[in-house]
């Protein structure tokens, strides 16, 4: 007898279920768009109230809605635009395409119907959170520059490690975890100035979407999150421009027809000053950041439409003549979407993304580079099969090469060798099928299997070691060292070094109460194939990818998240709790001292580990009227355990290990068990609007030390097991002021003036705790860095 | 490489402010601690051996000096996977209580160690009996090469306030070296040489001070192994301000000594059982050069 997998006898079912209606359909789809600037609209709402059922546009703003042959009200709505109502006969299949206008008055209510209620109450997607960019610039920040990674930081289960930290952690998982796309191309890293700020101009930016779970079978990659960045296709209506002044930098951006209505271009791009945070001293130093957004977006004919991306973005730091640092993240990406008919839509991208990293330091006599380069083939579809069931299948291919790094003299005199790193190549290939089915009027699923093949590609030279163990333990002094190698092969690039097959399910269904309550829970495996090599609290831009191979085996990471929704009062408030607990297996995990920069052959100091996440998340919202904003809390514990392994074959020695950290589980960098954010929003008149923000924080886990040693003349702390100790709690309250002068009216430059204070009660918030020696007077002391006092600061928008 | 992550998160930090704080440390109970580096002059007749005995203190105190029941050297010459010769140094305190343990000048013997034995192959394995316990650190003497010159430059990174010095030395191209420069202070700096195999190698430190013209200052190269090499790196790291969110996970760093009081070889092979018992410190027998400079 056959054991099949629960989850594939429950595919075939819910497969044969939607071949069993029989009646005459049609089909009405089409696309869906801003009135003024033809900028296609996301996750639209067309809702048929009778019968308690509809769909959403996709990225593309997209919909495709197949019925029994009748006479429909349709109602198509989206939060801060004015909803549209039309009753549309399904006699026959057509196109109809719909515009939406911005709500002239922004401070009249919104006032939303039951039928869209149970909508977002019943579908079966949970653990995303969606900001548009238009929330995202209201949120107060530091020095007043509107940040995507920072918003997301108020957000329930997402922190970072700390301020000025790069990267974000989401439920508990590392910030190398995260698939970040910029328009489908993966974005390597994330932040400009080492976490001061994230990379995406918030002026190209549409919507921005964060799934914590339940992550749908087209996405795969990375374990913990997607966060999906959409840019803006360009008006093509007419010419627009955009941009602001800030105390950090300013931002432009030109958006228009190419042809009207038909092709648009939209380039934006943003610099810091030159001279940043470095004036005090009077060295010559430069320290800045930049960054470019470009799209076309060419619509050929009603069914083919074309778009053309790219980012390129670069921070710069130079002291004197003695050091330079260049890093950042190119991204080219082009996309034809394709309807074969109004049921199935396609998308096809080429896409290209890279990050480099270099460095050179005169008083070493040395240049370096660094970097990831990957090609990207994706094809997607999309089948609306019926209102109640949609189907999407496609495949993706990726083709990386991971440069660990180049060094080169950078003078003839330098003693330096120049010498390349070996360079590594895989290739990720993944398969999937996804569906969205509503099963009854109560019941409804996600549900879909990802299918990803890894192959490790032949590098110049791989080291061979004694039982292919390249991490020898000395069972007397407990230290984990490398071990030399035994000889090293030169495999041919064609050959493969390891591979990983891996299936990937992915389940989610919701359960209706009542239109106004429902219950939801998934299953999510993801893999990951590629390791960001960081030894560090958070991520540091020379820190480099490295794939999985032979010594390294991919992470696997099953996630299984429960939830509570609710809407409030005719969806005024809204309510969302979830409870969720994540395993991951093969979290690599460093030997002590281990030397991540410039080596070789890394797989000498890594250890395969286990991570663990558990927590509980309350998102409580006020969606409309004057006041709006969120109550986010999170309880969750973040830890990771590597333990001593024992499989290793017995030379007649011991064999027995300790593990890292004697094995014992430990908290992660980001392990905060309570996360409370405060996210509020007033609009006293046309004039003035105010925003504020309160964040608190478990302190960040740290070590202190239990005694001291002196060695040669230097004072030495000493430390008990990882970190078990934490620093102060973090907490701070940001405040803006949003005036939109009176002369606005009547006249096509607009303008915005926003003032903000970060920091309000001036809190210092520990980044850390040392402990060292004092030089002058020789006591040991504890010494505590915080990054930002009170920060005042003043921007100005316009658009015209 | 790792030193210049450092280097860049001091830049982005210059802004931060750092305060003093009371922070109420945990207590663990102490360790034995030995530093014994020998630093050998091959000029000299006899290596300057000089072990230093400790234990260790809650981080704002001192470490106190301690005395130990027996200190030796026991120092072996293999050929073939043979013993061929064993000698011993039999170590006695310079004074009571002092903790330094150096050749017995009154032994019947002479128990110094002639520097001539370095171009043999010894293994030199320290053994040190304190309070019951019985301590060991197995080494081999590691040679280096010598500074070719230094001299003063006029730069400086992130303020003014910094003295440049440069050091130029040429790598041996026979051997893989792992080096330690001691510049004094406390201030030590660890280099490989991976990426100048064989080269004149010149490279600048900043003290992070600035100097009476007419102090000498003196810097000292000294060849380490791996592992000794991958200690002081730690060493280094933890005794520094390098942390912040780039701060990278802290574990006591071991050393080469361990304890051997319950390993019978019968029952107890190892230490896996029981990790927390353990002394700080290590034992290398090192070349090391030494040149002086006058500030100007």
């Amino acid at each position: 007898m056959m054991h099949h997998k629960p989850w594939v006898v429950g595919f075939i079912l819910l497969f044969a279920s939607f071949s069993l209606f029989s009646q005459t359909k049609y089909t009405i789809s089409g696309i869906i768009s801003e009135a003024s600037s033809n900028e296609t609209l996301l996750g639209v709402t067309i809702a048929i109230p009778s019968l308690r059922t509809g769909v959403t546009t996709n990225e593309y703003g997209f919909y495709s809605l197949t019925l029994p042959e009748g006479d429909y009200e349709l109602q198509i709505s989206y939060l801060g635009y004015q909803d549209i109502i039309r009753t549309v006969s399904f006699t026959k299949n057509q196109k109809i395409n719909f515009q939406l206008t911005e709500k002239a008055e922004i401070l009249e209510e919104v006032v939303l119907t039951e039928n869209v209620e149970k909508l977002n109450i019943s579908k079966p997607q949970m653990s995303v959170n969606t900001l548009a960019a238009q929330t995202i610039k209201k949120i107060p920040v530091l020095l007043g520059e509107a940040d995507i990674i920072k918003s997301l930081l108020l957000l329930p289960g997402v922190s970072n490690a700390g301020e000025g930290a790069s990267g974000f952690n989401v439920r508990g998982g590392a910030a190398d975890q995260n698939l970040i796309l910029l328009d489908e191309a993966t974005i390597f890293n994330s932040s400009h100035l080492f976490g001061l700020f994230s990379v995406f101009n918030p002026d190209a930016i549409k919507d921005v979407k964060l799934f914590k779970g339940a992550i749908p079978s087209r996405y795969g990659g990375r374990v913990s999150s997607v966060l999906e960045i959409f840019q803006k296709e360009g008006n093509s209506k007419e010419l627009k421009m955009s941009g602001g002044i800030g105390a950090v930098a300013s931002r432009l951006l030109a958006e228009g027809p190419i042809i009207k209505d038909k092709a648009a271009f939209l380039i934006g791009g943003r610099a810091s000053y030159a001279h940043l945070f470095l004036p005090l001293f009077d060295i010559e130093n430069k320290a800045y950041f930049y960054d470019l957004n470009t799209k076309l977006s060419f619509t050929i004919n009603e069914n083919n439409n074309l778009y053309l991306s790219g980012y390129f973005g670069r921070d710069l730091f130079a002291i004197s003549d003695r050091f330079e640092n260049v890093y950042g993240n190119s991204v080219g990406n082009l996309r034809w979407n394709h309807l074969f008919s109004d049921k199935l839509f396609s998308n096809l991208s080429l896409i290209y993304s890279d990050y480099y990293y270099g460095l050179e330091l005169d008083f070493v006599g040395f240049k370096w580079n660094s970097g990831i380069q990957n090609f990207n083939l994706k094809y997607d579809l999309k089948h609306y099969l019926s209102d109640t069931f949609q189907v999407n299948y496609g495949i993706n291919n990726i083709y990386y090469t991971f440069n660990p790094g180049k060094i080169i003299p950078n003078s003839p005199d330098s003693g330096i060798l120049e010498e390349q790193l070996i360079k590594k190549y895989a290739n990720e290939f993944a398969a999937y099928v996804g569906a969205e089915h509503t099963l009854s009027e109560k019941l409804s699923m996600q549900y879909g299997l990802r299918f990803s093949y890894f192959i490790r590609l032949g590098q110049e030279e791989l080291n061979v070691y004694e039982n292919d163990n390249p991490v020898v333990f000395d069972p007397f002094l407990l230290v984990y060292q490398e071990a030399t190698p035994t000889g090293t092969i030169a495999p041919d690039r064609g050959e493969h070094l390891a591979t990983y097959t891996n299936f990937e399910p992915r389940i989610a269904l919701a359960y209706t109460l009542n239109p106004d309550n429902s219950i939801k829970m998934s299953y999510t495996r993801t893999t990951q194939y590629l390791h960001l090599l960081s030894n560090t609290s958070s991520p540091t831009p020379l820190d480099v990818w490295t794939p999985s191979g032979p010594f390294l085996k991919p992470q696997l990471q099953d996630q299984y998240a429960l939830g509570y929704f609710r809407n409030i009062d005719e969806g005024t408030y809204s309510f969302e709790t979830e409870v969720f607990y994540k395993d991951i297996k093969n979290r690599i995990d460093y030997i002590d001292g281990a030397n991540l920069i410039a080596n070789n052959a890394i797989e000498q100091v890594i250890l395969n580990g286990t991570a663990r996440a558990y927590g509980l998340e309350i998102l409580l919202r006020k969606n409309t009227g004057r006041f709006t904003g969120w109550l986010a809390y999170t309880l969750s514990r973040s830890e990771q355990q590597t333990r001593g392994r024992t499989s290793f074959e017995d030379n007649g020695r011991s064999n027995k290990e300790t593990g890292i950290n004697f094995g014992e589980w430990y908290s992660t960098p980001y392990d905060k068990p309570h996360d409370i954010s405060l996210y509020a929003s007033y609009e006293l008149n046309k004039k003035w609007s105010f925003n504020s923000n309160f964040v608190y924080q478990t302190g960040q886990p740290t070590n202190y030390p239990v005694g001291k040693f002196e060695f040669q003349g230097l004072t030495v702390p000493f430390y008990g097991l990882r970190n078990e100790e934490r620093l102060p709690d973090y907490h701070r309250i940001d405040v803006a002021a949003t005036l939109n002068p009176k002369k606005n009216i009547d006249r096509s430059w607009q303008a915005e003036w926003v003032f903000s204070i970060y920091n309000l009660y001036s809190r210092r918030n520990a980044a850390s705790i040392n402990f060292r020696r004092n030089q002058d007077t020789g006591a040991n002391e504890a010494i505590r860095t915080s990054i930002f006092g009170i920060v005042p600061a003043v921007t100005y928008n316009f658009k015209f | 490489m790792k030193k210049y992550v450092y280097l860049l998160v001091a830049l982005a930090f210059n802004m931060a402010c750092e305060d003093v704080i009371e922070v109420d440390l945990p207590d663990q109970e102490t360790r034995l601690i030995v530093d014994a580096l020998i630093r050998v002059d091959v000029s000299q007749p006899f290596l300057p051996i000089e072990v230093k005995l400790s234990l260790t203190s809650n981080f704002y105190e001192e470490n106190v000096p301690t005395s130990a029941e027996n200190v030796v050297i026991i120092y072996e010459e293999i050929v073939d996977n043979l013993v061929v010769e064993t000698r011993s140094s039999s170590l006695a305190e310079t004074s009571p209580g002092s903790g330094i343990y150096v050749p017995n000048p009154n032994f019947s013997s002479d128990q110094r160690i002639p520097t001539t034995v370095l171009s043999r192959d010894f293994v030199y394995t320290l053994y040190v009996r304190h309070e019951g316990r019985l301590y060991i650190a197995a080494t081999k003497y590691v040679p280096t090469t010598p500074i070719n010159s230094i001299y003063q430059g006029t730069g400086t990174l992130f303020d003014e306030n910094e003295t440049e010095i440069v050091v130029n030395f040429t790598d041996d191209p026979e051997r893989n070296d792992f080096y330690l420069f001691d510049f004094g202070f406390g201030e030590y700096l660890v280099t490989e040489d991976e990426f100048y195999q064989g080269q004149e190698f010149e490279f600048s430190y900043f003290y992070d001070q600035q100097f009476f013209p007419g102090t000498i200052i003196e810097i000292s190269i000294l060849g380490t192994d791996q592992s000794f090499y991958n200690y002081m790196d730690q060493l280094i790291e933890q005794s520094g301000d390098t942390q912040g969110p780039f701060q990278t996970p802290v574990s006591t760093v071991r050393g080469n000594v361990f304890d051997v009081t319950d390993l019978d070889n019968i029952d107890v092979f190892d230490n896996v059982d029981q990790p927390t018992l353990f002394p700080l410190g290590y034992f290398a027998i090192v070349q090391e050069y030494t040149s002086s400079i006058i500030i100007e």
